[in-house]
């Protein structure tokens, strides 16, 4: 029975790059369903919200989204169809491993970890004030519910992925009662996984760290500003965005997506790297159960990079069709 | 002063989405908001809620301090515990200077 699973194409470079994991999708054999549903720019230009609520409810639906990169419109009253999908879909986990991949050179040799970022608290909760004509005041909103609850993925993550350490990254130094309330909550919910090597790390040090001594790490856990932060740092230390991959997790239904933007300029040329909406959507196989297909295609994506093929982010020439076609002659069966 | 008095964002102390009036002299409650997410009016999405709902009054015309002493006052009438409350303002252009919840 073909898996349902709703498709966001996206704004600018999306579609291109939606087009090639298609290709290699149904190159590689896979029954998916893909039912297209709508967001981005071309919802607000015909007045509709970003993320309609159709989109929602079809997602919601399904359980599990593929989404190509969008556009956050610039102007006043804007808001982030990204982050819209999150908070009306309550995905509190965000997933980002950064792992190296052949041909892909970086000083940072062996890199393998994986960031769960909390995704509907902290600053994100966009809770600001003019307070006085002067004073401006965001709203850091840190909950033992929130914090339990994507410490507890973290851990069960590490426990099912035979990850041996967690480590907690914030900054309770200073913010010693909204950051205190995360850590004191990842201490008592690591004492429910003895196996797991489990401490933490002061957010700066944790950064400074992360680009000395890379192979100490395993797996991060933090709060959602920092995790943006530290995610696209590992994301460059993996080789930059083209090829870093996402995944939003809830309870109920979850939605794949590439760490990057929709890189607008290059709509069109046929230009941008696939590489990471690939990767995310062989997340999504994992979360589908399809292990031989992920494997399959990891390891066509992987052969395609060790024999040179690479899009103009990693210094080569191909095009996304054509790197997408390269991948597909690396598929077995 | 380009700094004017257009209602109040104010915060319960409770596990349930509350039921509050919808009204208060020239105020409206406009929304109401679970860690920043829209959950009145409907549709409310399915997230899980935190005790710690944000209830907006707001007002078209400019509102007093009394008015809004007093809809604190009225809402403790009613049974509601507040923790925080915060004014909202607009300069005279009419621009909110105050964010809106997803």
């Amino acid at each position: 029975m073909a898996h349902k699973v709703a498709l966001i194409r996206g704004d600018g470079t999306g579609p291109e790059l939606v087009a090639a994991v298609e290709k290699i999708f149904n190159t590689a054999n896979l029954n998916i369903d893909w039912i297209d549903v709508e967001a981005g720019l071309a919802c607000v230009e015909a007045g509709k919200p970003i993320v309609p609520d159709e989109t929602i409810a079809k997602i919601k639906e399904v359980g599990i989204g593929l989404k190509g990169p969008m556009t956050t419109p610039i102007g006043k009253g804007s808001v982030s169809p990204n982050v819209t999908l999150r908070k009306k879909l309550d995905l509190y986990a965000c997933v980002r491993p950064a792992k190296s991949l052949p041909g892909v050179e970086t000083p940072f040799k062996g890199l393998d970890l994986v960031i769960f970022r909390e995704n509907t608290e902290d600053l994100y909760a966009q809770i600001e004030y003019m307070v006085t004509p002067t004073v401006a005041q965001s709203l850091k909103i840190i909950s033992e519910f929130g914090s339990e609850r994507i410490c507890r993925a973290a851990f069960e993550y590490a426990r099912k992925n035979g990850r041996k350490q967690v480590v907690c990254v914030h900054k309770a130094n200073i913010m010693k009662v909204a950051d205190g309330l995360f850590l004191r909550t990842f201490k008592k919910v690591a004492a429910e996984y003895p196996e797991i090597e489990a401490w933490d790390n002061i957010v700066d040090n944790q950064c400074m760290q992360l680009v000395t001594r890379w192979n100490s790490y395993d797996v991060l856990v933090t709060e959602n500003l920092y995790g943006d932060i530290v995610s696209d740092l590992v994301a460059g230390m993996m080789g930059g965005l083209g090829v870093a991959p996402g995944a939003n997790y809830g309870t109920k239904c979850a939605v794949f997506e590439a760490v990057h933007g929709s890189a607008p300029k290059y709509a069109g040329l046929n230009k941008v790297n696939p590489t990471a909406l690939l990767l995310s959507a062989t997340m999504m196989l994992e979360h589908l159960g399809e292990l031989d297909a992920k494997k399959n295609i990891e390891g066509a994506l992987e052969a395609t990079l060790s024999e040179g093929t690479k899009t103009y982010d990693l210094g080569g020439s191909a095009t996304t069709s054509g790197f997408a076609d390269a991948v597909c002659a690396h598929l077995k069966g | 002063m380009n700094f004017n008095l257009h209602g109040l964002d104010i915060y319960l102390w409770t596990p349930t989405t509350p039921d509050l009036p919808k009204e208060f002299r020239t105020m409206k409650l406009t929304l109401i908001s679970n860690r920043g997410t829209r959950i009145y009016p409907p549709p409310a999405p399915e997230i899980d809620l935190l005790d710690y709902p944000r209830c907006r009054f707001e007002s078209d015309t400019v509102v007093s301090n009394e008015d809004i002493d007093a809809l604190v006052l009225h809402i403790t009438e009613l049974g509601w515990t507040w923790v925080k409350c915060q004014k909202l303002f607009r300069n005279d252009e009419g621009e909110n200077l105050y964010s809106q919840p997803y």
